[in-house]
């Protein structure tokens, strides 16, 4: 059968995309940070803004240092990140993670079941036009000042752009690929997770990815309302004290952690999914 | 690999094994806002072993219609389509498709694909299967590449590979080779041919494509519309391989010309 080695086979071949090097690649993402980094450094040089409300680089620098690596009792904040961060991490993951297992399955369903989506959508939409503020004194009522509340907010929050996305991830995958499946002899309910859940997984990624970065946003909202310890506690008390410097530590704590969360739902998703590294 | 019956593919055969495919005064309709829509009446057919079916027809026929309903994605609603005098209820691996739009799965490299459906082998077993039957398309060095790495006509020897790998019953193909270029067409026409010739498949081939249909078919069906049905019915008698050069090509071609224009009774 070599006769079918033809024009095609040797034409076709994997696309080659204009890739610039190495180099250039790891370097363009911290232009922008470092250009942001001299505009303040010069700001504060210059006293352009006075330093109570704008703290130099340096200063920002030593308090991050002391939140981080102080021993306890050496100053006000001294020591305390690993704590804070330990906690915060948690309540996003729990909150997160409670999003995912209703927002996942409840998206899938409206997205291919004509009458789950009738049913939801309205309602969904409704609730996801209300601001995740105005929730907060109706979570304080509920759930009293903390951990609660803030799981609360967490996963109302991430919970939309999950199950909208996985929604419109599960509709879009083609009723062709379910019927040559069907013709391959996949059984109904293993199409699900051969065929639906691949096939969405770009939009499930990407709806996850929204999800985390709500997450952080709204752990914080949780945290400002009074708990003794996490990111958005030290910030709200930072507050109280005027220590800007430690304002802007945690704000680039919570960058941080926020980007990082991001690469690891990415790595684990790539790392166990074919679909997410290949598709997404 | 095994032939399910030696039959030599070509002008001789008159089929006189028993009919792998039989549909009989098979109906389809459609409910529409206008009313009901009938888009087939009473086709009535028979598909002997190993014989290669052309139905061919304009747009709008019925055609799909008729394929889905083999395939078991619609279910006629009068008269019957039995594979091996069992009614064909749901789709399944017997009866495997090959359609004109592409189908693979996106997230599967070329030689996942072809395994998708391969089931009860141990993994060293499913590997050489795959890269015999990547081997057969002629896309040994592609095996690793995913589908949106490879062109059009890679895709469809994909997906004849694929379902190849099955060992079918019977083989569906909805236009498969429609959305491809010319000279691409014609290598896959050829392929086709060079492995029908090697396992003697029962397929049966929707097309609109005159040409297409003389080159492939022992039989064709040409089908008329309004509603969709079976007007004619021609056997090829060419040697193959056939060249379409050739004034016997040109008069089949012609009659066919004829019967889609005007559509006997």
């Amino acid at each position: 059968m070599k006769a079918t080695q033809n024009l095609d086979a040797q034409d076709g071949f994997a696309m080659t995309f204009n890739k610039p090097n190495g180099w250039m690649n790891s370097f363009i993402p911290w232009i922008l940070p470092a250009l942001f980094f001299m505009g303040w450094f010069l700001v504060s040089r210059f006293e352009i803004i006075p330093a109570y409300l704008m703290p130099s680089p340096r200063q920002v620098g030593e308090a991050g240092v002391m939140y981080a690596f102080g021993t306890p009792g050496e100053g006000p904040y001294a020591g305390r990140f690993w704590v804070d961060a330990w906690v915060s991490c948690g309540r996003v993951l729990a909150g997160f993670s409670l999003a995912a297992l209703f927002g996942i399955p409840l998206g899938v369903l409206s997205g291919r079941v004509d009458a789950m989506q009738k049913t939801l959508s309205t309602s969904i939409n409704a609730l996801r036009a209300v601001p995740g503020i105005c929730w907060l004194p109706l979570a304080m009522v509920w759930f009293g000042i903390g951990y609660k509340t803030t799981l609360f907010l967490v996963a109302l929050a991430a919970f939309f752009p999950i199950y909208i996305n996985t929604a419109v991830g599960a509709r879009q995958v083609s009723p062709l690929l379910f019927q040559a499946g069907a013709m391959l002899g996949v059984r109904r309910m293993n199409a699900v997770f051969s065929i639906l859940l691949p096939g969405a997984m770009p939009s499930i990624l990407a709806g996850l990815r929204l999800g985390l970065g709500i997450s952080w946003a709204y752990l914080v909202l949780g945290e400002l309302t009074g708990v003794p310890n996490g990111l958005g506690a030290v910030i709200m008390d930072a507050r109280m004290l005027g220590r800007i410097d430690i304002i802007i530590v945690g704000i680039v704590l919570i960058a941080l952690l926020g980007r990082t969360s991001d690469l690891l739902l990415s790595g684990v998703f790539r790392l166990c999914f074919k679909s997410a590294r290949r598709l997404a | 690999m095994t032939t399910q019956l030696k039959l030599i593919p070509g002008h001789k055969k008159e089929l006189q094994a028993p009919p792998v495919l039989q549909v009989s005064k098979l109906s389809k309709v459609f409910k529409t806002g206008d009313g009901p829509m009938t888009v087939l009446q009473d086709v009535h057919f028979q598909v002997a072993e190993g014989e290669f079916l052309c139905v061919l027809g304009p747009s709008g026929c019925g055609k799909t219609t008729l394929l889905n309903v083999l395939a078991g994605f619609e279910k006629p609603s009068a008269g019957k389509a039995l594979l091996e005098e069992t009614p064909i209820m749901e789709s399944g691996p017997d009866r495997c498709v090959v359609f004109q739009e592409d189908t693979l799965f996106p997230w599967l490299t070329v030689k996942e694909n072809i395994a998708f459906g391969v089931k009860g082998l141990s993994k060293k077993e499913k590997r050489e299967k795959t890269n015999h039957f990547l081997d057969l398309v002629g896309l040994t060095p592609f095996g690793d590449y995913l589908p949106r790495e490879i062109s059009g006509g890679m895709k469809k020897r994909v997906s004849l590979a694929r379902v190849l790998i099955l060992q079918p019953r019977i083989l569906l193909m909805d236009e498969p080779f429609g959305a491809l270029d010319a000279q691409t067409r014609e290598e896959m026409q050829d392929l086709l041919l060079s492995l029908w010739n090697q396992f003697h498949h029962t397929i049966v081939f929707i097309t609109h494509d005159i040409d297409e249909a003389v080159a492939l078919a022992d039989r064709i069906l040409v089908m008329q519309k309004d509603p969709g049905m079976i007007a004619k019915e021609i056997r090829v008698r060419l040697s193959r391989p056939r060249e379409r050069t050739e004034s016997s090509f040109q008069d089949y071609c012609k009659a066919l010309y004829q019967a889609l224009k005007k559509p006997q009774p």
